[in-house]
């Protein structure tokens, strides 16, 4: 392909990869991104690849290989077009006979399709509800476009808001409709976009930045990885626009380096918009020029932080810095600096595409479009959902979520990662934009989003997100390094049942500290899974130091475990898998915990059948009871 | 420009933080990790403030003043805030003894503190008294802890000379990172880990001699608590005295301050806010010179040959005996060497002394090899005078520097603080040498010039920049017309062959020296160190004035300039040294009088020789008579440094022993001579004298001198400038298949009078490789000689046995030592060359071969 220097190539160049397309028969999309070739889609390949060839199917039968769709409870998975047929949880061992039942004979095999409840199947994609209630206008190209592929891109109108933009607009328009469709930054804190870029076009510099903050960091939260690793392009066009819009001459986009796919991918794509001209001088033939260059963190959760990124960027430790000055003014190598998180990107074009009208009609008053989060936890469709701002938790918890997984109660939502916080049961009618969640006490943050049922105990919880940030904290403010330690120490005292009545205000006045002196986000959103446990679970609190009991039945120092000699029927399971050897009893005679030799790693009561149940869990008062009878019986 | 502080309206000035306004104006901010020498860094987090009309809290150190902001930094809040933040600091640092009721009552434990193994309070604590965050602590009124300690035990870093490194106490501030990351430019130490296990350390945990450290000590200064002490004082407790003075160990004159106890030198660490050196000083400044004074060598009594042997003597004795022997010559048989690390007063009684009362013209010194000298020469062939003053701050105001052959960021590190400064603020660094130096890695372009080709090259790029149009015109200026007929007998076509360097590197050089001005040349001693140095210099010169830079000679000894500018009328009368060896090896020199340390005489010694110096050496087992003079901190006077600057040197303590100062004896020798004339009182009044004689110093007065006024050496306003003719000879120093390898002598700046630092100290030892012979990876491997392994190098003139040690910075096909004047020939590289045969001194690249063993 050549270089193309008029915006009516571009044209051209779609059709000519839309007429190559129409010669296949049917089309078998494979999703296969990190969490699909985690579960095996590699195999699965090959194996169709293997089969095709075998039966010489080629040239009827095309293979897609895309990135994760988002459903990521039933991978790996595939869609047949076009009918639409989806297939989960497949194995190389399937391949065949899809190809000889569904392929050949157009023939449904029941036992893959989708089982929505007991009986109920759903064959075509579409109308499962984990996709059906969802709006997915920045994924739903994930379903589409093999991402090493950039004619896939060009034929879904990819770049066409780049010629729009270059050829139609000034940059101070792009910025207005920008600023019209209302769209706020993805990466957590929501600023509004088009302001920012405002901000960074009117900074007086000839040499100015622009960056794309791929430093996803949030433990469970990928929605940023599926983005660049199924549909790179996207992200490509949104730089190139902002670029263009803002006046930058250089980008970067900076990608952990514990995504080695998406790194693959984006420096796929970079090469592949170079040699079409997207990239590089004279860009489509105007007079605009502009490049990107990828680069790999080194794998710290503060790099995600704007100034510690530009840091790193700089070849330097990343340790944030006291703004202002901003990165708008003063950012790499002291020039003026636009970051914007890879989701935000990926709106850019689809707001030019479509117009700032339109997409201001989607969400709230306040914060529009749509949002991505990785839905995880305790909940059946773990997955990514794209949905649009202002939808309800519940919504998002039983409509695509599917609810709550064994059918347990529902406890907990913990949004925007370790740095967010948890929202109760009560709350769950709250609708999900910036100021409602910021009101509750948590964030919307990158859009992580976890689950928790009520076998969860909420001050392990903030214990568990708290040694996260605490770790993870670079080191280089007092609040955030020393005070974080110091609420782990309290915490971890909590739970182990030493926690004393006044540690709960100390904990409260730490966080509070630690919240309005730290120097950047992290150390600030650190305390938020301890102030809002605080808030809506200060009972759990209060059990663990009062009563020295854990509630959920979690904290190990605060539980027995106990065989109740009426349910055991002796069947040995819990001896024989017992590791500390603690368990005594015969064959068929109720067993026995050895309290004094118990490392409480909760073996017997995973292994005991579900029928039997004879293994319980005690705490507080109960489980003094039982340790007293246990020694009384011992003397 | 007006704020509001605590309601209290202040005036201040634009680009200064809160902090600073504030401390102006005597408000109490507590503050950590702040300090005058760098940015801010905003970790502490203790000097949050509110300002009105903001959401949240400030650091001060960061925020910076806007008119009619107003600052509160003593609401509840605040103290409250602080008071928590204070408490998370403490919880990880030892703080046993803050909060003890009866920690003035410890005064018996604090004896004991040498055996403390841990630091578990403030009284085993170096630090203790002098420590910032006891001020803190005590400012802001802590009475209790909130928080249980948690100690991080670490171990103490002892492997490192100098100082120690205690993490326990480390507060995580970041000044030392920062110092020498953003001041020193070295980079030694880092943040490493994070979290609660971040700490200040080096990559892989090396020691800090392996991951570059130059133990400019600047880290241990700028540390608020006892995490970095130096270790030879660590115990000493608070000094009782501090007395400014200069360091007298190169070229620059730091402005040291010198703390005492009980009138004895504890430690010495660079004066703030100095004009030359700013704060900051080098390993010799900062740890040497306390050893140095104290030094075992230092001879206390004077001594007198008796029957052969030597003895020690009272003053009396000595000094008739010295007298009568110096009878018994001919002036004309009689040489006088003296120092150019003798102060401006000494040198001038010596000179006096040597003229007048042994009526001697035989008067030497190294000066003979100094750059100045050089410079002088040429000026005088072509009716110039150059100019020899510069500031060294100037140059972090260059857009080009232009550094030949030297390393000086160990050589000279304040220069290469000022050539950071500059890199800092975008200023490109040209280096034209073909080793490697630390400094390279800021380099814009190394110019890896062919050994003995450095006139060439420099004349290669006139020809270029010459050859361009540009908006440099030159050509109105004397000798142009020369200047270009000189350059036209240099064929580009054969650039590369004669420099080793591509003409894109050369062309690339030039236009950096056209477009980026203003360009400061620097050169030092490796320059005139070689049998083409006039031209050397000559050409240089030329390239200068061509391209309108500055041009800035830099000298090695503290005194050197000082030296040059006291003998620069009689500098022609004056013999050159290797001259005076000569005449010694000849017989026509029978008694030589030593004030600084000289090439071994060895077998060739004169008749008589005597030695006035402070410590022990090769030369002085040899003498006849040795008197003992006192270090710089036992007297005063006055140092001329490289830019030209005269400062004033103070007494420090009382002299060791029996040792007196230079003035005193040479005065006592001349009455004992019988001449009356030269009758010293004290340094001021000989000022006087150099005042009236010299023109250069008639600004120098002491009263001026003791007010901190900057006074330099009188110049020629206007000083005549012009082109030098340059023979341009394409030859360069040859290799044979004899004498493979060239070998570069680096002749070690790091003596004092006749001690050697380098091996005397084995700290400063570790940061010298001077004892080895280095050479590159593959030249080992090519003559399969391993690391450590004992070679011969032979050279036209001797040859000389030492260990291999292979290292990155020396270029392949040469090799490199170092070697000191008073080394014993049979143990030194000096028997590679000769010091009587050329006027020059050239140890740069002398054909050797290496042979292993023997």
């Amino acid at each position: 392909m050549e270089k193309l220097t008029l915006p009516q190539q571009l044209n051209d160049l779609k059709k000519r990869f839309l007429s190559q397309r129409s010669l296949l028969k049917k089309i078998i999309v494979i999703s296969s991104g990190t969490c699909g070739q985690a579960s095996g889609s590699l195999e699965i390949i090959k194996a169709f690849n293997e089969e095709l060839s075998r039966r010489n199917l080629g040239s009827s039968v095309g293979i897609k290989i895309t990135g994760c769709h988002g459903f990521c409870e039933m991978e790996p998975n595939i869609i047949i077009y076009p009918e639409g047929i989806f297939y989960k949880k497949l194995k190389p061992e399937n391949v065949p006979e899809i190809i000889d039942k569904t392929i050949i004979k157009d023939k449904i095999i029941p036992s893959l399709v989708y089982e929505y409840e007991k009986g109920h199947r759903i064959v075509r994609i579409e109308e499962i509800p984990f996709y059906k209630k969802q709006m997915r206008l920045l994924m739903q190209n994930n379903l589409k476009v093999d991402p090493e592929s950039i004619e896939d891109y060009i034929a879904l109108d990819g770049y066409q808001a780049l010629a729009k933009v270059l050829f139609n607009m000034t940059g101070k328009e792009v910025i207005k409709e920008i600023s019209v469709s209302g769209l706020r930054g993805r990466g957590g804190a929501g600023f509004p976009t088009g302001k920012k870029w405002e901000v960074c076009r009117k900074a007086n510099s000839e040499i100015k930045y622009i960056v794309c903050n791929a430093d996803e960091g949030d433990p469970g939260a990928y929605m940023d990885r599926s983005l660049l690793e199924g549909n790179p392009h996207s992200i490509i066009e949104g730089m190139i626009i902002g670029a263009y819009a803002i006046g930058a001459v250089e980008g970067y986009i900076y990608v952990r380096k514990e995504y080695p796919l998406a790194v693959k991918h984006v420096k796929i794509a970079l090469e592949q918009a170079r040699k079409l001209g997207f990239l590089g001088k004279s860009i489509l033939g105007s007079e605009f020029q502009f490049d990107i260059n990828a680069v790999q963190g080194a794998g710290a959760f503060v790099s995600g932080e704007e100034t510690s990124l530009l840091a790193s960027i700089e070849g330097r430790r990343p340790f944030p810095r006291q703004k202002p000055p901003f990165p708008a003014q003063e950012g790499l190598w002291g020039k003026p600096t636009n970051i914007n998180n890879v989701e935000t990107w990926a709106n850019i074009p689809l707001i030019i595409n479509k117009g700032a009208g339109w997409y201001s009609r989607i969400g709230t008053k306040k914060s529009k479009g749509t949002k991505i989060f990785s839905l995880v936890g305790k909940i059946k469709n773990t997955g990514l959902v794209e949905v649009p701002m202002g939808i309800k938790l519940k919504e998002i918890i039983y409509d695509v979520g599917g609810g709550i997984k064994s059918n347990k109660e529902f406890k907990a939502i913990q949004t925007g990662g370790p740095s967010g916080g948890c929202i109760p049961a009560e709350m769950l009618d709250l609708p999900v934009d910036y100021e409602t969640l910021s009101k509750a006490g948590s964030i919307m943050g990158s859009g992580g989003m976890i689950v928790m049922d009520e076998d969860t105990c909420m001050v392990d919880v903030a214990r568990y997100f708290l040694s996260f940030t605490q770790e993870e904290s670079c080191g280089k403010c007092v609040p955030c390094r020393v005070g974080t330690r110091q609420m782990m120490e309290i915490l971890t005292r909590i739970t182990q049942g030493k926690g004393e009545e006044a540690d709960i205000k100390i904990l409260e006045d730490l966080a509070k500290t630690v919240n309005i002196a730290s120097l950047c986000g992290l150390g600030q959103t650190a305390p938020n899974p301890v102030l809002t446990t605080l808030r809506y679970f200060r009972d759990e609190y209060e059990a663990h130091i009062k009563e020295k009991s854990c509630p959920a039945l979690v904290c190990k120092d605060l539980i027995v475990y106990y065989i109740e000699p009426e349910k055991c029927i002796g069947c040995k399971l819990c001896l024989k898998n017992c590791p500390a050897g603690a368990i005594t009893g015969e064959k068929k005679k109720p067993h026995v915990i050895n309290q004094d030799l118990c490392i409480k790693c909760g073996a017997c009561f995973d292994i005991c059948p579900p029928k039997i149940m004879a293994v319980s869990k005690y705490t507080g008062k109960s489980k003094e009871k039982i340790l007293k009878k246990f020694s009384s019986r011992k003397n | 420009m007006k704020v509001r502080i605590n309601g209290k309206e202040i005036e201040t000035g634009e680009k200064k933080t809160v902090l600073e306004a504030a401390r102006e104006h005597g408000i109490y901010i507590p503050s950590l990790c702040d300090h005058p020498y760098l940015t801010p860094f905003g970790g502490c987090r203790l000097c949050l403030v509110e300002i009105k009309g903001r959401r949240g809290y400030f650091p001060s150190c960061s925020t910076f003043v806007e008119e009619g902001m107003e600052v509160r930094t003593d609401s509840n809040a605040i103290r409250k805030l602080r008071k928590m933040i204070l408490n998370l600091i403490l919880s990880e640092h030892p703080n046993a003894c803050l909060m003890c009721s009866e920690k003035h009552n410890c005064e018996e434990q604090k004896l004991t503190i040498r055996k403390a193994a841990e630091v578990t309070g403030c009284i085993f604590c170096p630090k203790d008294g002098d420590c910032e965050l006891q001020e803190v602590v005590e400012n802001l009124k802590m009475k209790k802890l909130d928080f249980p300690s948690l100690y991080k035990e670490f171990n103490v870093e002892k492997k490192d000379p100098f100082f120690d490194r205690n993490n326990n106490l480390c507060i995580l501030c970041g000044r030392c990172v920062r110092i020498c990351q953003d001041i020193r430019g070295v980079s030694a130490i880092s943040f490493v880990y994070r979290g609660s296990q971040t700490a200040v350390g080096t990559v892989l945990d090396k020691s800090l001699v392996d991951s570059g450290c130059q133990f400019c000590g600047a880290c241990v200064d700028v540390c608020p608590t006892g995490a970095l002490v130096e270790r030879a004082v660590k115990y000493e407790g608070m000094s009782d005295r501090e007395v400014k003075t200069i360091c007298p160990l190169c070229s620059i004159g730091c402005a040291i301050e010198a703390k005492l106890k009980g009138g004895k030198l504890i430690s010495l660490h660079p004066s703030r806010g100095s004009a030359v050196n700013q704060g900051q000083a080098c390993v010799k400044g900062r740890f040497l010179i306390r050893d140095i004074v104290y030094n075992p060598r230092r001879i206390l009594r004077p001594i007198v040959r008796k029957e052969g042997r030597l003895q020690e003597v009272c003053w009396d004795e000595a000094l008739e005996t010295a007298a009568d022997c110096l009878k018994k010559y001919k002036c004309e048989e009689i040489a006088f060497l003296t120092s150019t690390q003798a102060s401006c007063e000494e040198n001038f009684l010596f000179e006096k002394f040597a003229r007048e009362v042994l009526k001697t013209e035989n008067i030497a010194s190294t000066l003979s090899f100094s750059p100045l000298y050089f410079l002088k020469d040429l000026g005088r062939e072509n009716y110039f005078e150059p100019s020899l003053n510069f500031k060294i701050k100037d140059i972090s105001k260059a857009k080009t520097i232009f550094l030949v052959g030297e390393d000086v960021a160990l050589s000279h590190p304040i220069i290469w603080l000022e050539i950071f400064k500059a890199i800092r603020k975008g200023a490109r660094l040209i280096v034209v040498s073909p080793e490697e130096f630390f400094l390279n890695r800021y380099a814009s372009i190394q110019l890896k010039v062919k050994p003995g080709a450095d006139y060439c090259l420099f004349g290669y790029l006139s020809k270029i920049i010459m050859d361009q149009q540009n908006r440099l015109d030159v050509s109105q200026t004397e000798g142009y017309e020369f200047f270009k007929g000189d350059l036209s007998k240099l064929p580009m076509s054969r650039a590369f062959e004669i420099t080793g360097i591509d003409e894109e590197d050369l062309k690339k050089t030039a236009q950096i020296l056209i477009e980026k001005t203003p360009s400061i040349f620097i050169f030092g001693a490796n320059l005139v160190r070689s049998s083409f140095a006039n031209v050397n210099v000559a050409s240089l010169w030329n390239l200068a004035l061509q391209t309108k830079a500055e041009f800035f000679p830099f000298t090695s000894e503290s005194n050197e300039r000082g030296l040059f500018e006291l003998y620069r009328s009689s500098l022609d009368k004056n013999k050159m040294l290797p001259q005076i060896f000569r005449d010694i090896s000849d017989g026509l020199i029978k008694a030589v009088y030593l004030t600084s340390p000289v090439p071994y005489l060895g077998k060739g010694k004169p008749e008589f020789l005597m030695v006035q110096d402070s410590f022990m050496d090769n030369n002085s087992k040899e003498a006849d008579i040795i008197l003992p003079v006192t270090t710089h901190a036992e007297t005063e006077g006055t140092f001329v440094n490289g830019e030209g600057r005269v400062q004033k040197f103070n007494k420090l303590i009382e002299p060791i022993g029996e040792a007196k100062p230079d003035c005193w004896v040479i005065s006592e020798l001349a009455r004992k001579i019988g001449y009356k004339d030269l009758d010293f009182k004290n340094p001021s009044e000989t000022m006087k004298e150099i005042r009236k004689a010299i023109p250069g110093f008639k600004n120098v007065y002491y009263s001026r001198l003791e007010k901190g006024e900057e006074v330099f050496i009188e110049e020629e306003k206007n000083p005549k400038k012009g082109f030098i003719p340059v023979k341009y000879k394409p030859v360069y120093v040859r290799t044979s298949k004899e004498y493979p390898f060239l070998l570069s002598l680096d002749y070690s700046r790091d003596y004092y009078r006749n001690l050697k630092l380098s091996q005397e100290f084995k700290g400063f030892r570790l940061m010298r490789n001077e004892r080895n012979i280095n050479i590159c990876r593959d030249d080992a491997k090519k003559l399969k000689v391993k690391d450590g392994e004992s070679v011969t190098l032979y050279s036209s003139f001797g040859k000389f046995k030492r260990f291999i040690a292979v290292s990155d910075s020396v270029p392949e096909g040469i090799v490199k030592t170092g070697f000191l004047w008073n080394e014993d020939p049979d143990f030194s590289p000096a028997s590679l060359i000769s010091f009587s045969s050329p006027e020059k001194l050239p140890l740069r690249f002398i054909p050797v071969r290496i042979e292993r063993g023997k």
